[in-house]
């Protein structure tokens, strides 16, 4: 009976881990060769050959967190050069600010990209959002201590604890071990409840992630409705990070960080 | 009489030019012409008495006064003052060579006392008034002419005076008034010491009316903005000046005196200054032939004047301007206090920079200091002492620099730079204060940290570190995996928990035996605790009838141990008697019952092997049977 368990166990490990070590081996190596030339772009300063290999890393499928944040960086360097008329003139600030917020998507927890997102936006006339409650912030800083997978299997171990726990309690005969597992168990519990919650979050956020990031060479104009006639309402410059609400043909809905909503070219905005 | 009253002040004036006085008094009636003859005759007496002493003590002066420049053609009064009286016909003229004599010599004499809270002075003045003309163009000489007073001879200097001739004449005569006051008779100017000059530089801007007629109003002065200037309004001397100007001789005001120093390089135009003079002008009458006063008429002549506008070059600076260049102008020193070598740590201490100089003072911005990341800067306090002169702004401006050091030992402060431009050698200087070491003593306080920040205090440290910010590294090493999509709620995320669920169940079913007989085992053995007791003290009973002394008290033993372990589900080897207090003691059986329970068991043990009698193991035993119930009934409830 139980190593009918163990190869059960087995199994299902192998389904899930199986197709990704099969599959685009070949992509794999390509990728891996990318990733150097672009780390060693960077070191020699040819940013402008960093940010073609990162990019060609995320068209073969293989982009991870550190892709994205090291073309970000990549693309931060490109528009401080000094050969440029003024920096980030070729809208290097926008795909800079996207490239951190996919990064911190994949990776909730990568602290770097966090800093350099914070100095990023610095350079943008973004304007600060709303202030949240307490209990939001707390909530969302809990949230991104850890991916969303990482916090899937805290979610696991805690079940697995749960259940062992509750195990402990039923067969021990000694009354303060069946007293702390007991206790300990409803703890752990809890713990399983939250890190089950926490890991949903996370996972609905990044799905029902609506926000987008401006990309343009200079500022572009934000009109009152969507037709380049009607009044324009506010200039965003590259990097500023927007709340798509809804489409309408060739525009888009936005709200910025301080509630403000206006309709803007799709052209000039790119998805995070 | 008004004469003996000290806090009155009284001027009388008794003037007599050629007979002059008796026409003042003639109007005046019978009554009051006695009254004033009186007065005179007494104060002519006084005036006597006082002039003796006078003229005997004072020192007797002799002057001569012309106006120069003046125009060829033009009559003008030379006039030789002596204050005291001459002696008769003693006075000779000096030979007027290049002039001519139109009129005199004209002696008009003056004398006038005051009294003043019952002082009186008096004071004599003798004129000789000539009118001449210069008839060439050129500088004459006026010799000296001698007066003598009391048998003393006295000599004015030798005067020289300016003869020009103008090459714009003056308005024609004619019958229209407003014709007399020619074009060129009255000028508006605005005169600048400098119309080339750099920036932040100074210059003197003066508005001045010339005139060759005699003004007696001047309206609607508008001076003009001095945009693209700092400006500093001076005071001046207001007595007009007899000036050669432009081919004239005029009368020259001023106005208004200003100091300028521009803010801006390029060419910068002052517009024209305005205003509105009336001339006096003096007709000699055809209709009305006045015995008295010379039949003229007077007529008003009004000018609208506008200066024409001034341009000014203001240069920019040369190229190589040292690091520390501000924008200073002019001539300047630094002095530095620097703060002790020797501080301890959390007290304060300043820096003290002084420049001082010529040049614009007002615009300078306080030298950068360059202090160490641990001391806490505050503001700098500036004090200015700063006098405009006619030419320049002067004086000094001390800047102060406080700080707290914060943390202990040795520290160097950079020198402090501060440059200026020097607009007369064109150049630039750098001043420097020289290096200066502190060290910061530990004054024993731990805290190494500022403690306040905010609120009008900036911390260096803190802004050099904003600016210094740049973003992290790449990350390298290996290529990560492509990152997993998140399997919270997927297939394989349900496949683990239903398998760790089922592995539960699995476990559940394989030990439900051991779980139930384990829930049970616990259950009996609390439910039936008193009884398994009560049967083992039914065992001692017969033990005690049969007389087996030794079996009766380990019977005893034994059922009172097993109760405790039996009841509370404590294995019997890690139970004393100590546990059994504390046991009990939590149950909420009184200390009493336990002590007895106690009691009990010490005694089997002590009588399990002492002889003793039987009545004893009856006690025991009835005891035994009344603690275990008391217990019951304590842990029940």
């Amino acid at each position: 009976m139980k190593r009918a368990i163990f190869y059960t166990l087995f199994a299902v490990v192998g389904i899930v881990l199986l197709p990704t070590q099969l599959l685009g081996a070949d992509a794999r190596t390509t990728a891996q060769a990318h990733w150097h030339d672009g780390i060693e772009a960077y070191e020699n300063r040819d940013y402008a050959t960093a940010i073609d290999s990162f990019n060609q890393i995320i068209l073969l499928g293989e982009a991870s967190d550190d892709v994205y944040y090291n073309l970000a960086n990549a693309y931060f360097k490109q528009g401080q050069q000094p050969t440029l008329s003024r920096p980030f003139s070729g809208g290097e600030l926008g795909y800079a600010v996207l490239n951190y917020h996919r990064a911190l998507r994949l990776n909730p927890a990568m602290e770097d990209a966090r800093y350099n997102l914070e100095l990023a936006v610095d350079h943008t006339n973004d304007t600060d959002g709303v202030p949240q409650s307490f209990i939001t912030t707390l909530w969302h800083g809990l949230r991104n201590m850890m991916t969303t997978n990482g916090w899937t299997i805290v979610s696991i171990i805690m079940f697995a604890c749960t259940l062992t726990l509750v195990m402990i309690y039923l067969l021990s005969e000694r009354i303060a071990l069946r007293k702390a597992s007991f206790f300990t168990s409803i703890v752990v519990a809890l713990c399983f409840l939250l890190s089950t919650l926490l890991a949903t979050s996370s996972h609905y956020a990044v799905l029902n992630d609506n926000r987008a990031v401006v990309l343009c060479n200079d500022t572009t104009p934000v009109h009152a409705s969507p037709d380049s006639a009607s009044k324009i309402i506010r200039q965003p410059s590259q990097g500023v990070t927007v709340r798509i609400s809804r489409s309408h043909g060739e525009w888009s809905e936005i709200i910025f960080a301080d509630g403000e909503k206006g309709w803007i070219r799709n052209s000039a905005i790119e998805l995070i | 009489m008004v004469f003996g009253q000290p806090h009155l002040c009284r001027n009388i004036r008794l003037t007599t030019i050629n007979g002059h006085n008796v026409a003042l008094y003639r109007h005046l009636n019978k009554d009051e012409e006695s009254i004033v003859m009186k007065q005179l005759l007494r104060l002519t007496l006084t005036v006597a008495l006082l002039l003796c002493s006078y003229t005997l003590s004072a020192q007797v002066s002799f002057s001569v006064d012309a106006p120069s420049p003046i125009a060829v053609g033009e009559a003008f009064r030379v006039e030789f003052k002596v204050d005291a009286e001459p002696d008769r016909n003693s006075f000779t003229a000096p030979g007027f060579e290049g002039f001519d004599v139109v009129a005199g010599p004209s002696v008009s004499t003056g004398h006038s006392v005051q009294f003043i809270n019952g002082h009186q002075s008096s004071s004599y003045e003798c004129t000789y008034t000539y009118v001449l003309i210069a008839t060439s163009a050129g500088k004459h000489t006026i010799g000296s002419a001698t007066v003598k007073v009391k048998d003393k001879e006295y000599r004015t200097n030798p005067l020289l005076i300016e003869a020009v001739t103008e090459t714009k004449s003056k308005a024609e005569q004619g019958q229209n008034p407003e014709n007399l006051v020619g074009k060129d008779d009255i000028l508006l100017r605005l005169k600048v010491s400098e119309t080339e000059l750099y920036k932040g530089e100074s210059m003197r801007a003066s508005l001045i009316l010339y005139t060759r007629a005699s003004i007696d109003n001047i309206d609607n002065v508008s001076i003009p903005p001095f945009d693209g200037f700092w400006s500093q309004e001076l005071s001046f001397d207001n007595t007009p000046t007899r000036v050669e100007y432009n081919g004239g001789v005029y009368e020259a005001y001023k106005l208004v005196e200003m100091l300028l120093s521009p803010q801006q390089s390029g060419a910068i135009v002052i517009p024209a200054a305005k205003l509105t003079a009336r001339a006096q002008v003096f007709v000699e009458s055809k209709r009305n032939r006045n015995i008295f006063f010379g039949g003229h008429d007077i007529y008003h002549v009004t000018r609208q004047l506008e200066s024409p506008p001034v341009s000014i070059k203001v240069k920019e600076f040369p190229a190589g301007a040292p690091a520390s260049f501000n924008g200073a102008v002019g001539s300047f020193k630094l002095n530095a206090k620097m703060p002790n070598s020797q501080i301890e740590s959390n007290s304060a201490d300043q820096i003290e920079l002084t420049i001082s100089g010529s040049g614009n003072l007002k615009f300078l911005s306080a030298p950068r200091v360059l202090l160490p990341e641990s001391f806490e800067v505050y503001d700098t306090k500036v004090i200015d002492n700063i006098k405009v002169t006619s030419n320049n702004t002067s004086g000094s401006i001390t800047y102060t620099y406080p700080f707290v050091a914060r943390s202990p030992g040795e520290f160097t402060i950079e020198p402090i730079e501060f440059s200026y431009f020097d607009p007369s050698t064109g150049q630039y200087h750098t001043l420097a204060t020289e290096q200066a070491t502190i060290r910061v003593l530990d004054d024993g306080s731990v805290s190494t940290t500022p403690i306040i920040s905010g609120g009008g205090l900036t911390n260096y440290a803190t802004t050099m570190r904003q600016l210094d910010r740049d973003i992290r590294f790449i990350h390298t090493g290996k290529l990560a995996h492509r990152a997993a999509a998140s399997f919270v709620l997927s297939p394989s995320y349900w496949l683990i928990m239903v398998l760790c669920a089922s592995i539960f169940i699995v476990v559940y079913l394989l030990l439900r035996k051991r779980i139930r007989d384990n829930r049970n085992i616990v259950a009996r053995r609390m439910k039936r605790a008193d009884k398994v007791a009560v049967q083992r003290l039914r065992m001692a009973e017969r033990s005690m009838k049969e007389g087996r002394r030794h079996d009766f008290y380990e019977e005893m033993l034994r059922a009172m141990w097993g109760y405790i372990s039996d009841k509370f589900n404590i294995p019997v080897s890690n139970l004393t008697k100590e546990t059994i207090r504390e046991e009990l003691y939590r149950r909420n059986v009184t200390a009493t019952v336990a002590e007895s329970f106690c009691d009990i068991i010490t005694r089997s043990e002590e009588a399990q092997y002492a002889p003793s009698a039987e009545g004893e193991m009856d006690e025991v035993y009835a005891n035994a049977i009344d603690v275990i119930s008391k217990i019951e009934e304590a842990v029940k409830r």
